[in-house]
């Protein structure tokens, strides 16, 4: 018998007995301290099961007084869902000793999970019981955690497993540590082949040119070193089969308490983007070809024929002048609408070199002299002389002055005035093309950016006009990291002002650059 | 000699350029124009060629020529439909004198700029 749990009986059984005092003695200290002082839980019933004894610990862990417990059966304290397993020890307890799980309720109505040892001692009940409700707890946290981590991953797997994209996580060794069917599927490695490989050795990467990219262009290793995400899509990578494959990638480190931990490569089959992409260059080439090769016969030919003017009645000089000019205007025309595509398509060049904008304004100018000669027009240049160079596209911004120069002259009444003025206004260089020509009427301005849009006032009085060069100078401005604005009145004049950072654009590259 | 493959601007080429004094050999393909070069007997002052031609381009035409010594010195102005600024920067890298666009220019104006590169053009009274 377990010397804890005998207190009670010592004291009962050593009146009968005739052992020596001091001895008895000694030992009912012992017990008795163990008893008070033990972290577990001790209590006798009787043989009806009913509190006889119970120690501090038990009253403490249940927040009982000790009259609310003695006398009382001890099913009262027994946890309803416990019962039966209250009742088969109860059975039980005359032939074994046996430990039981059977939870307890507290004052406060809370339960504690106790661990029963009992022991029956003639008619005396012990009981030894440890309470492992703190242990409960975290078991039943950790189980419902899990749980919640299962149906997590569940439908990561499942995203990841029905993604239309590859997607390859790698380890913060590099080393290729999962990869979802659809990246097997593109590059037609099994996952077997792929799994523990060092993802920037094993797959290999090919730039346009067909050569391989240098370690510290692979998306995933700049992402992983610059702990940024990484885009790209101008490269292919080698299938298993040797073939070719374009691919667009976004490389995503994964980054824990500012630590790389791995990374996430994710990438899609763009063959039909490129195929589509060269497709358009090809019809732009191809149209720009065709449309010029006849324009250029008819501008051509009726050229011939003015130079045998001696030959032509005066009214059909007329006649062959405006032909001429009509085919001028297509030809103006499909150069206009080149250049769209080409800016649509986001392929244009920019070639930012460092431009005084007021030695570009000039050179227009003089190449618009004999026009504002024509119309007999007051042109005027007001710049702040210590305006710093800036990087921009000269060919792309020469285009933008040219425009509203050109909008000006044509828009303005004979003997009208035209203003320009560059200035600098904090981090930007400010153009300001003013007239006092015919004016937007106010009705028409939210359209006056758009394609093909020609404002009905000048339309009356100025037919030539594709309704396509404030569209596009817009779409140069915006590419130039500038803005283009304007304010006017009908009969009044126009303003237009556009900025550019004079931190400058950035270079872009493409395949195309405008007037080609 | 002018290598054009549309018959109508070679024509109107052919034309003006008579009209203003040239000799002229037209051709409609560069393979012609190769074979006029070791057939004539005295070679062309300048080189009128369209960039797009049936049977090769710009690019490989230059190349034909620069593998004779005589042939490579005839001074090249590239007329085309289209300008690509890598066109452009090829076929200049490849020797030619200038790269035009055809739409952008008065036939008169181009016949101004092949008179630049003809010695003294105006002795080549046909």
């Amino acid at each position: 018998m377990n010397q804890r749990n005998v207190r009670v009986i010592i004291r009962f059984t050593s009146m009968n007995q005739n052992n020596g005092n001091k001895e008895l003695f000694l030992l009912d200290y012992i017990t008795n301290f163990f008893f008070d002082f033990s972290s577990e839980l001790y209590f006798i019933l009787d043989e009806n099961f009913r509190f006889k004894e119970v120690n501090k610990t038990f009253k403490t862990t249940l927040g009982y007084e000790e009259q609310e417990l003695i006398g009382r059966d001890a099913l009262n304290f027994i946890y309803p869902e416990d019962t039966l397993s209250f009742e088969s020890l109860k059975k039980e307890v005359n032939t074994e000793d046996k430990n039981y799980k059977i939870r307890l309720l507290k004052k406060d109505g809370k339960v504690t999970w106790l661990e029963w040892k009992v022991k029956k001692e003639k008619e005396l009940v012990l009981v030894s019981a440890k309470d492992f409700s703190s242990q409960k707890e975290t078991e039943d946290e950790l189980l419902l955690r899990n749980k919640e981590l299962e149906q997590e991953k569940a439908k990561v797997d499942a995203m990841l497993i029905n993604i239309g994209d590859g997607v390859i996580g790698i380890n913060e060794g590099g080393e290729i540590a999962y990869v979802n069917p659809q990246a097997q599927m593109i590059l037609g490695f099994t996952d077997q082949e792929l799994l523990g490989k060092t993802l920037i050795h094993y797959l290999k990467l090919e730039n346009e040119k067909g050569e391989e990219v240098p370690i510290g262009s692979i998306p995933i290793h700049a992402a992983l070193l610059s702990k940024r995400k990484v885009i790209e899509s101008r490269y292919s990578y080698i299938k298993k089969d040797g073939t070719k494959l374009p691919v667009a990638i976004t490389a995503t480190p994964v980054v824990l308490h500012d630590l790389v931990i791995g990374g996430v490569n994710v990438f899609r089959d763009i063959t039909k983007e490129r195929e589509v992409d060269r497709m358009k260059t090809e019809f732009i080439s191809l149209a720009s070809h065709q449309l010029r090769t006849p324009l250029s016969a008819m501008k051509w030919f009726s050229e011939l024929l003015m130079d045998s003017k001696s030959n032509l009645t005066i009214e059909q000089i007329q006649l062959l002048e405006n032909i001429y000019q009509s085919n001028e205007r297509m030809i103006e025309l499909v150069n206009a609408l080149l250049n769209i595509s080409r800016i649509e398509s986001g392929r244009i060049i920019i070639e930012p070199v460092p431009t005084d904008l007021i030695e570009l304004i000039n050179q227009v100018i003089l190449e618009l002299q004999l026009k504002v000669k024509e119309k007999d027009i007051k042109l005027a240049v007001s710049a702040h002389e210590l305006l710093p160079k800036i990087n921009i596209d000269p060919k792309l911004i020469r285009h933008v002055y040219m425009n509203l120069l050109t909008n000006s002259i044509k828009y303005t009444q004979h003997g009208g005035e035209i203003i320009v003025i560059i200035s600098r206004s904090g981090g930007e260089i400010i153009s300001q093309v003013s007239d006092n020509g015919y004016g937007i009427p106010k009705s028409q301005q939210g359209q006056v950016f758009q394609k093909f849009f020609r404002a009905d006032n000048i339309l009356k009085v100025e037919t030539d006009g594709t309704g396509l060069g404030l569209y596009l100078i817009k779409a140069i401005v915006d590419s130039s990291g500038g803005k283009i604005w304007f304010k006017s009145e009908e009969g009044q004049g126009s303003t237009f002002w556009f900025s550019l950072p004079i931190a400058g654009t950035p270079p872009k590259k493409g395949e195309v650059s405008i007037d080609t | 000699m002018v290598i054009e493959d549309e018959e109508l601007l070679l024509e109107a080429i052919t034309k003006k350029l008579k009209l203003e004094g040239f000799e002229v050999v037209s051709c409609t393909q560069a393979t012609q124009a190769l074979e006029y070069l070791k057939t004539l007997q005295e070679l062309p002052d300048v080189i009128w060629l369209d960039y797009y031609l049936p049977d090769m381009n710009g690019l490989e035409f230059m190349d034909k020529l620069r593998q004779v010594s005589d042939w490579s010195k005839i001074p090249v102005v590239v007329i085309s439909n289209s300008a690509s600024p890598q066109k452009v920067e090829a076929m200049l890298k490849w020797g030619a004198s200038k790269y035009l666009l055809k739409a952008e220019h008065r036939l008169g104006d181009l016949v101004n700029i092949i008179k630049e590169f003809t010695k003294g053009g105006d002795n080549h009274d046909g």
